[in-house]
């Protein structure tokens, strides 16, 4: 279980974070929505230890990130995949998914990378094995970010905003790919603009204005009455829907 | 045959030149690289002292003459420390420090040009930092510091000259001695600035290689 616990969060003298509480099962797949600078982004660099905490407490099925000794052990039950999916150029697809097994987990080259090309194959990468990130597109490229995080056979998968650097085609492919995870029943916490999406996979959603959760509920819930009774997530839904 | 003329052991005295030259420019990159890249990863992990230690003893080197640097170390340490320097280790130390200290600011520029994200990306699997260095940093920041320093080091093999000052036998002194027993000033020289110029050459042909070689990946293979 992740459980976030009054946390706080700033920059300098902008305040990002303001108190949130969030707690998130094995199986759970919750997106995390709300306008550009609500603090979604922020809020996941927090849970896999990215940012420093300011107040409050992120637990990983009970390891603080905040504590160095514990955030070792946190970051090896979450993966992440990031935005700009900041893959090593240096490294071929399967050699960016096979290092953190390889180096962390210890697992042997050999195995890590056969593991690598199975993903690969899962997200139907098999013919670009051997390709450096510089010879794939974005939607390749963000295809091996997520096998390399899936790789470490994490409990969770942090997802931030991974399809907004791609265009709609790459999105589709993106998605249908994680629609399958989900399907397989990991836990997923996703940051994202993409509300259809969010809507057909997510059992929960979080919804962040301002650094404040100001909802919490049930997928169908959010996008039935009761979300739509809260001006600012209807506001929200109605300008998304339009754009 | 008169005295002044050119024999065809002069070629052997310039190939001994050549080689101390290339001896001295070989060993001394080594030190520097190997003393040059400890220095920024000193400072990469910003140990505290160490870091500002070594910063400093590099502004002392880029910033101060080589000759007078090598003067220090042949006439004033002996006298400072009451040791013996032969002129072939003042060579070596003055030289390694020297490049150690243009290849720490090489390396620390290579260091920080790898982005954040590729810290991040490592970080979040849970690497740790000499993980990271080794395998993230290191190879990035290799393919960024190859063309840099192989500017520096074709420079660093004509500064190897200036050793001859202080009686080491290297190509330049050679040239020296050529002279003056033939005093044909033109034609020796012309030789050996030819020779520095082939081995010159053949150190950007071999950073040129390695550069192609690490920066294979950023290449546009096809689909």
């Amino acid at each position: 279980m992740i459980s976030i616990t009054g946390l706080h969060k700033s920059f300098g003298s902008a305040t990002v974070l303001r108190g949130i509480d969030l707690e998130i099962s094995q199986g759970e797949v919750v997106s995390v929505l709300g306008s550009s600078g609500s603090g979604k982004s922020t809020l996941i660099r927090c849970i896999n230890g990215l940012e420093k905490i300011d107040g409050g407490r992120v637990t990983v099925d009970g390891f603080d990130v905040s504590k160095p000794r514990e955030l070792a052990d946190a970051r090896k039950r979450s993966g992440t995949v990031f935005q700009l999916f900041n893959l090593y150029p240096h490294m071929t697809a399967v050699q960016n998914i096979a290092l953190a097994p390889v180096e962390v987990l210890n697992v042997p080259r050999k195995d890590a990378e056969a593991e690598a090309r199975r993903l690969l194959q899962q997200v139907g990468l098999s013919e670009r094995a051997d390709a450096y990130p510089a010879q794939l597109s974005g939607g390749q490229r963000q295809r091996v970010g997520i096998c390399r995080a899936l790789a470490m056979k994490p409990s969770y998968l942090l997802l931030d905003e991974v399809t907004s650097a791609l265009d709609p085609e790459m999105t589709a492919e993106v998605l249908s790919i994680l629609a399958n995870i989900a399907k397989q029943g990991t836990t997923m916490v996703f940051v994202t603009h993409e509300i259809e999406f969010a809507r057909s996979i997510s059992t929960r959603i979080a919804f962040l204005d301002k650094g404040q959760m100001i909802a919490d509920l049930p997928t169908e819930d959010f996008f039935s009455d009761k979300g739509m009774a809260m001006p600012r997530v209807a506001q929200f839904l109605s300008k998304m829907r339009k754009d | 045959m008169r005295y002044g003329d050119f024999t065809p052991y002069d070629l052997v005295l310039l190939l001994q030149g050549l080689s101390v030259s290339l001896a001295l420019f070989v060993s001394t990159t080594l030190i520097g690289l190997l003393v040059g890249t400890l220095w920024a990863v000193i400072r990469f992990y910003r140990l505290p002292v160490l870091a500002q230690l070594v910063a400093f003893i590099a502004e002392l080197l880029k910033n101060s003459p080589v000759l007078v640097q090598l003067f220090l170390v042949f006439f004033g340490l002996p006298a400072f420390l009451k040791i013996n320097v032969t002129p072939t280790e003042a060579a070596v130390i003055t030289l390694s420090g020297n490049s150690a200290a243009f290849i720490y600011v090489i390396a620390v520029s290579a260091i920080e040009s790898v982005g954040r994200d590729q810290l991040e990306a490592a970080r979040v699997f849970g690497l740790n930092r000499w993980q990271i260095l080794r395998r993230v940093i290191a190879p990035q920041a290799a393919a960024f510091a190859v063309g840099p320093l192989t500017g520096l080091l074709v420079n660093q093999l004509q500064v190897t000259s200036l050793i001859s000052v202080i009686g080491v036998i290297d190509l330049t002194k050679v040239g020296n001695i050529l002279n003056l027993r033939t005093l044909k000033p033109f034609v020796v020289w012309t030789i050996v600035g030819a020779l520095y110029y082939l081995t010159a050459k053949l150190v950007a042909y071999a950073g040129a290689r390695l550069e192609t070689r690490l920066r294979a990946h950023t290449k546009w293979k096809g689909l």
